[in-house]
């Protein structure tokens, strides 16, 4: 009885003008959608070929032990086709530097806001299925009972000895076997653009994901359905249901996930990053101070050379601790050599000492990260919206164990210098052949008046790196659907919660409703 | 058989609509309710088909209670609205097919779907058509082909003849008429007194909620029905 009440309704609302408005709504907008996130994604998978490339060629031409600064490029996922998360709002390269620990992907990521938080009007996939099925849910639900009672067909139906618990379920499954079509095309639809085009294709346990983001749009859709439906078993007419439900829609859909974010920022006060960079300034200048002002001198004392001549031939240098040096004497070298032995262990230690400030601020927007998603608990598109990121990989989580990843690398890179040496190495500052040192300043300025200095006293002369043996960051394969699965957890169960108290309204409000 | 005992309905609002109505239309009988608007024809009819619960007394359908155990009850009774709307994008067909299922036929064919649309005088050409194309004499014909298909042994229907013209206001009668031949227990609220006098067994006449005057057939055709029910009229609009 039931399925021939579903079956009656789906037919009807087959040849209705809102599902032919529905199905030619998707038709134009998920092809728009997709289509521009797929130029999105090719460039960002064109800049992340050209940066991998970039950093490959660097650490390649590398020649010294203080210029092996790993770059790390954070690849596009092919599910931010589906959702973008929070991949917009964040950079992809990371530089492993050992003086700082890395926080965020430098790039997009704007120094002043909260990158975690979700502004819910970006265009994607999954912006559009929770605006426009959850509309078409509420307009294909809003009158699920009014119609029918307005119509007189209600009175006719019940009097056919149908109970009432098996009417209100035909017509939600009715609506349900309507809407599925709709929901099933805009997935098909999006997944035969994005096979198409070849700018993509998806590894199986994407597709498991793909599936399991199909499952909860149903449950999303669900959701409106029964929303609605509870809606028309309130009221007698289908007027005040429309209003009722468009209202309801505006706040779930629009509001709650705009306030979230609004409360999110101003409950939760974030620390400026002017003043962070003030407090790293700090650190930085006294690091710069003691070695100026008490390790170089004690290393000059110690070389005794605080009354020769420390020139260089061939050097550059940066703030991240690199410096390269050919053609300069041996002596001066072995000061650079003692002065990063000794600094480059304090840069380090530096590094944990900002990394307090700096994971402060970080913390700072996780937890206004959480307190957005428990605030997008009063709303199911807040809900989805989370759950479709979170298994789309593009989630705060998703980049929390990205740059976890590489903080572990960088440490793994540190002991790897520490066990072999390579702060203390001659190789630290310099790729040239040590025969080929001049011994003393005035060795190499004699060899310099010769107007005939060897090849390898100019930097770029000299052997690049053997890197064989050097640990590489590797990306980490992505996070199994069960633990997606589980850190969704709580907005699925909600959502399920929803669903179930929703149908248990229904059945309680339609049981007194009255049919007159 | 129809029957009410001791039946009464006060609304929420204190409104009593209904007011110890005793009732039994027995196996081929016709019982017409007349009265007028808010006289508590149509609560009678939403009682029987357990729309409303009674406040008091009991609606009895071949001695099921309709209160109690409403679906046994509808099993065995019929109905047919005032306005019978159905589904204006189905056909005629696809309408009686719906309800004809929700009754419980599931193993009629087309065929017999056409052979009731006959019987009620449909014509071949409108069965395949939208029922938004109708008037509402031929729908009004789809829902008694409803009521008939279902083959339940009561019969109710709510102004039947409200809005329908004089030839398919006949029609109408002439298909209760064989029912009623049928061995089926109808009960017909209706303004219409002239239809009533002329297919009822039993005319009964509701005034604010009480059943003021019950006769049958040889009683209300030596006496002047008309005149009696007008006067009833009459003491309302006075009253009022």
């Amino acid at each position: 009885m039931i399925w021939h009440i579903a079956k009656k309704d789906f037919l009807l609302n087959l040849i209705s003008a809102r599902f032919i408005v529905g199905t030619v709504l998707c038709l134009l907008i998920i092809p728009f959608t997709i289509l521009i996130n797929l130029d999105d994604y090719g460039t960002r998978l064109d800049e992340y070929h050209i940066k991998t490339v970039e950093a490959k060629n660097q650490l390649e031409q590398t020649r010294v032990y203080s210029g092996l600064r790993p770059v790390i490029i954070r690849p596009p996922n092919p599910l931010s086709l589906f959702s973008n998360g929070i991949d917009g709002n964040v950079g992809t390269r990371v530089k492993v530097d050992f003086g700082n620990i890395p926080a965020l992907p430098e790039g997009k990521a704007s120094q002043r806001d909260n990158p975690f938080l979700n502004s819910f009007m970006s265009i994607d996939f999954i912006g559009i299925i929770s605006i426009l099925i959850s509309l078409l849910a509420l307009i294909f639900s809003y009158d699920v009972f009014t119609r029918e009672r307005e119509d007189g067909t209600m009175k006719l139906s019940l009097s056919k000895g149908i109970s009432r618990p098996a009417f209100m379920s035909g017509k939600i499954l009715g609506i349900i076997l309507t809407l599925m079509p709709i929901l099933l095309l805009c997935y098909l639809l999006s997944i035969i653009i994005i096979l198409v085009s070849g700018h993509t294709s998806f590894a199986p346990d994407q597709w498991v994901n793909l599936v399991f983001l199909f499952v909860f749009s149903i449950l999303y859709m669900l959701v409106f359905i029964l929303a609605g439906a509870f809606i028309s078993s309130m009221v007698k007419q289908s007027s005040t249901s429309i209003i009722i439900s468009l209202l309801c829609w505006i706040w779930f859909v629009f509001l709650t996930p705009a306030l979230a974010k609004n409360f999110a920022e101003s409950l939760i006060t974030i620390e400026k990053q002017d003043n962070i960079n003030y407090s790293l300034i700090e650190i930085n200048r006294e690091f710069w101070d003691n070695l100026h002002n008490e390790v170089s001198p004690r290393i000059e004392k110690e070389l005794g050379m605080y009354d020769r001549d420390r020139s260089y031939w061939h050097a550059s240098g940066g703030q991240d601790g690199f410096f390269e040096t050919s053609g300069t004497a041996r002596d001066v070298m072995e000061y650079e050599r003692r002065m990063k032995a000794e600094t480059e262990p304090i840069r380090i230690d530096d590094a944990d000492k900002k990394w307090i400030i700096v994971k402060n601020r970080l913390d700072d927007l996780y937890r206004q990260k959480r307190l957005q998603k428990n605030l997008l608990m009063l709303s199911p598109t807040g809900m989805f919206e989370m759950i479709a990121s979170s298994l789309c990989q593009n989630d705060e989580k998703a980049l929390d164990e990205f740059m976890e990843d590489v903080r572990e690398y960088r440490e793994t890179l540190i002991r790897h210098f520490e066990t072999n040496e390579w702060f203390s190495d001659l190789r630290y500052i310099t790729a040239q052949p040590e025969d080929e040192i001049a011994s003393t300043n005035e060795e190499k300025n004699r060899i310099a008046a010769t107007g005939q200095v060897p090849d390898s006293w100019s930097n770029q002369n000299n052997p690049v790196l053997d890197l064989e043996g050097v640990p590489m960051f590797s990306h980490a394969s992505t996070r199994l659907l069960p633990v997606l699965l589980h850190q969704s957890l709580l907005f699925i169960i909600l959502l399920l919660v929803i669903c179930s108290v929703l149908t248990i309204l229904i059945a309680w409000s339609f049981n007194k409703y009255d049919v007159r | 058989m129809l029957q009410a005992i001791d039946l009464s309905k006060r609304y929420e609002d204190g409104v009593l609509a209904l007011d110890a109505l005793n009732i039994e239309i027995k196996e081929g009988e016709i019982f017409c309710l007349l009265g007028a608007n808010g006289a508590g024809k149509t609560t009678t009819i939403n009682l029987f088909l357990d729309f409303i619960q009674p406040s008091n007394g009991q609606v009895l359908i071949n001695g099921i209670d309709a209160s109690k155990k409403p679906l046994e009850a509808k099993k065995h009774v019929s109905y047919v609205s005032e306005n019978v709307m159905l589904y204006g994008n189905f056909t005629a067909r696809q309408n009686i097919d719906y309800f004809a299922r929700l009754g419980g036929k599931t193993n009629l064919t087309k065929e017999d779907y056409y052979m009731h649309m006959r019987e009620v005088g449909l014509q071949e050409i409108a069965f395949e058509k939208k029922l938004k194309t109708f008037s509402k004499g031929m729908r009004q014909k789809v829902g008694l082909t409803i009521a008939m298909i279902k083959d339940a042994p009561n019969i109710l229907l709510d102004e039947p003849t409200s809005g329908l013209d004089p030839k398919a206001a006949s029609e109408l009668m002439q298909i209760l008429q064989q029912l009623k031949e049928q061995g089926k227990s109808i009960l017909m609220c209706t303004h219409d007194i002239f239809r009533a006098k002329s297919i009822a067994d039993k005319v009964g006449i509701m005034k604010e909620g009480r059943l003021v005057m019950v006769r049958n057939r040889k009683e209300f055709l030596d006496d002047d029905l008309e005149k009696i029910y007008m006067d009833y009229m009459q003491e309302m609009v006075s009253a009022g």
